[in-house]
């Protein structure tokens, strides 16, 4: 039986599809190196440590996914000396180590997709949590590839989608009734891609012959929608989140992030241009 | 008699790389053939090859054809990439960054800590923080470790000589760090580690170029030179180089952002923002007729052909390529540079030369994992 004091991992909602993905990962690392790990939901975020809906001086380290435990907490409990590591989150001024999806380089394979590949120059934004690490910098990250495009991107393309699938859809809805003028969809993650494209069709709209839509990351959800994304391995973040963790626990200092690479999945959503229409310009 | 064992234990390292390169090459794939191949005796091969085999760096799988002359099939021998790890870190563009690569250079995992202008011991802590952040990623024993440093660099001994940014001055970084992870490290400038990146992975298939010049332009200005396909280990900085002014006085990024908010000053109307001024900003209102970022647009590329006119005037290469976050100016950017290069020097000395912009932010730390590689197994 193990001796070891358990790893936690503490989140908003262990059933979401990010959520459960990452916990899968974490538990498969966790396994393997003989702890054991308590899976902490955070309902309302507490602010002291007294609040925490456990002890965490009995914990070996922690993973904190996104920002579901307030940044002043975060600091209080590494300074404490509890090991931590952060999944897509980061603590400003803090020198706690993280995992994330390289979210730059997702977007900018999203958008050379979109343009490049497909033709698209009037894209429509939605954008992710703006409270989160990855909302924030897979919008800027749209915004430096405009420019590397010199596209043309108005205030109003720029829809809210929080991650929630239900407000990305509700966002789309709203924007089609403006008669606008566009031509693809970049979502900050699948679910709200999918989402998307299940509110253009129900008005009418053709995907991808009227429109083009692709979103970050990936799941079965994707695959059996068609959706064009840039994978990235969730499952995989977990896993890396955890070796992380368990290699400060073995007495490493480590600070800064593992970046997880992207890859480009090609399916139904976009259309690239044929070889002979990229020749002649059209 | 310690020279003895020295040699015989130099010519058995040597030997072992022999037999790596050839089986890692395609050369030979079994004993006889791989004895054959490097004229090393047979018994000598089948002990080494069982040494090999006994460390996971090769493995036995199936048998091959027999010689014309029938015989017995032979055992046939691959490669394992996944046997060792290497890490591979540089630190330029103002971070720390890593990369964690098998034995065929593929990258498994990357990790990256901002530098934030540390310099001594401050830099040297954030450097080994992300090298542990990819030793908690390792999935397969370290074999080495690789390091690119902004500055000069002495490749032979490990020694910084002189690193600006860093405020490294005689620095035995690959010995202290050796001491401290328990195997070799091998260190280089970030320019050569980036031009060694770049021949060895980032040229197309069809590409001839075999000297290939790399011009890295960061927070300094770094040369990277490999001759025949060769790393040529004196490049580096020459920030310190002077055309109208130090070069990294006109062309490191914080001259450019002083520039940038000076023209800004002088042009109210200019659409460079006051605050997060990238590249890519000033790319965007340069080719929507920003004044200001226009101005300086056409600077930079000024400055820029009086160090490629430079270079393409000592060195002659086939192939001169610009990286760091300037490619973010874009082709467009890079055809007004050439453009002044051929107006400064004669049409047909550049005309041969291929210019290109290479965009991959990791291309020296991927060099320094190809540096210890190749150092350590003689491969890639």
């Amino acid at each position: 039986m193990s001796t070891r004091r358990p790893l936690a991992i503490f989140t908003n909602n262990p059933y979401e599809v990010f959520q459960r993905d990452v916990i899968q990962g974490v538990q498969d690392i966790a396994a393997q190196r003989g702890f054991t790990l308590s899976v902490v939901q955070v309902s309302a975020p507490p602010h002291r440590l007294d609040d925490l809906p456990l002890d965490w001086q009995r914990l070996a380290g922690a993973l904190v996914v996104a920002n579901c435990l307030p940044d002043d907490l975060l600091r209080a409990l590494h300074a404490g000396g509890l090991p931590l590591s952060l999944i897509s989150h980061q603590v400003p001024g803090a020198v706690i180590p993280g995992v994330m999806p390289n979210n730059r380089q997702g977007i900018s394979v999203l958008m050379e997709h979109l343009v490049v590949a497909c033709g698209c120059t009037r894209p429509v934004f939605i954008r992710g949590h703006m409270g989160q690490t990855d909302g924030i910098q897979r919008e800027m990250a749209f915004r430096q590839e405009v420019m590397r495009y010199n596209l043309s991107v108005p205030p109003e393309h720029y829809l809210p989608g929080e991650f929630t699938p239900a407000i990305a859809a509700e966002s789309i809805t709203r924007f089609l009734q403006t008669r606008p003028d566009f031509d693809s969809v970049l979502a900050a993650d699948y679910l709200m891609a999918e989402a998307a494209m299940r509110a253009l069709q129900a008005r009418g709209w053709r995907v991808p012959e009227d429109v083009a839509v692709v979103g970050f990351g990936d799941g079965p959800e994707a695959a059996q929608a068609g959706l064009t994304t840039v994978a990235a391995d969730v499952v995989e973040l977990g896993r890396r989140g955890a070796r992380q963790l368990i290699g400060q626990i073995e007495g490493l200092r480590i600070r800064g992030l593992t970046l997880l690479s992207t890859e480009l999945v090609e399916r139904a959503t976009t259309q690239p241009k044929r070889k002979t229409d990229v020749l002649s310009g059209t | 008699m310690k020279p003895l064992k020295a040699t015989r234990e130099n010519l058995r390292r040597h030997n072992r790389q022999l037999l790596l390169r050839a089986v890692y090459t395609g050369l030979a794939d079994n004993r006889a053939a791989l004895a054959q191949e490097t004229g090393l005796a047979k018994p000598t091969v089948s002990d080494l090859i069982g040494e090999l085999i006994s460390e996971g760096l090769l493995v036995e799988g199936g048998l091959g054809e027999s010689t014309e002359s029938g015989g017995k099939r032979p055992t046939l021998i691959k490669f394992v990439p996944e046997a060792r790890q290497v890490i591979g870190v540089s630190l330029d563009n103002g971070r720390a960054f890593g990369v964690l690569c098998n034995l065929a250079g593929q990258v498994v995992a990357q990790h990256m800590a901002e530098l934030d202008g540390a310099q001594g011991d401050e830099a040297l802590a954030i450097l080994t923080d992300v090298m542990n952040g990819l030793i908690a990623q390792l999935d397969a024993p370290l074999l080495c470790i690789g390091v690119g440093v902004p500055g000069a660099v002495d490749t032979a001994s490990g020694v910084i000589l002189e690193s600006y940014p860093l405020g490294w001055r005689r620095l035995a970084l690959a010995e202290r760090l050796s001491a401290h992870y328990e195997v070799p490290v091998y260190t280089g400038s970030s320019a050569e580690l980036t031009a060694l990146a770049q021949y060895a992975f980032g040229l197309n298939g069809d590409d001839q170029t075999r000297n290939l010049v790399t011009l890295l332009v960061t927070n300094s200005i770094e040369v990277g030179i490999t001759l025949n396909g060769v790393t040529y280990h004196q490049g580096g900085d020459i920030s310190a180089l002077r055309a109208a002014d130090r070069l990294d006085a006109l062309l490191g990024w914080t001259a450019v952002q002083q520039r940038a908010a000076d023209l800004r000053r002088q042009q109210p109307n200019s659409t460079l923002p006051e605050t997060g001024l990238t590249y890519m900003h000033i790319h965007y209102s340069a080719i929507n007729g920003d004044p200001a970022a226009q101005q300086l647009c056409e600077e930079l590329a000024e400055h820029l052909a009086q160090v490629m006119g430079w270079i393409i005037g000592l060195l002659r290469p086939d192939h001169l390529s610009l990286v760091g976050p300037i490619v973010n100016l874009g082709e467009g950017f890079l055809q007004r540079v050439v453009a002044k290069t051929e107006a400064m020097l004669w049409p047909e000395v550049v005309r041969p030369v291929v210019f290109s912009l290479a965009y991959s932010g990791n291309l020296s730390a991927i060099g320094a994992a190809a540096l210890a590689l190749h150092r350590e197994l003689d491969i890639l």
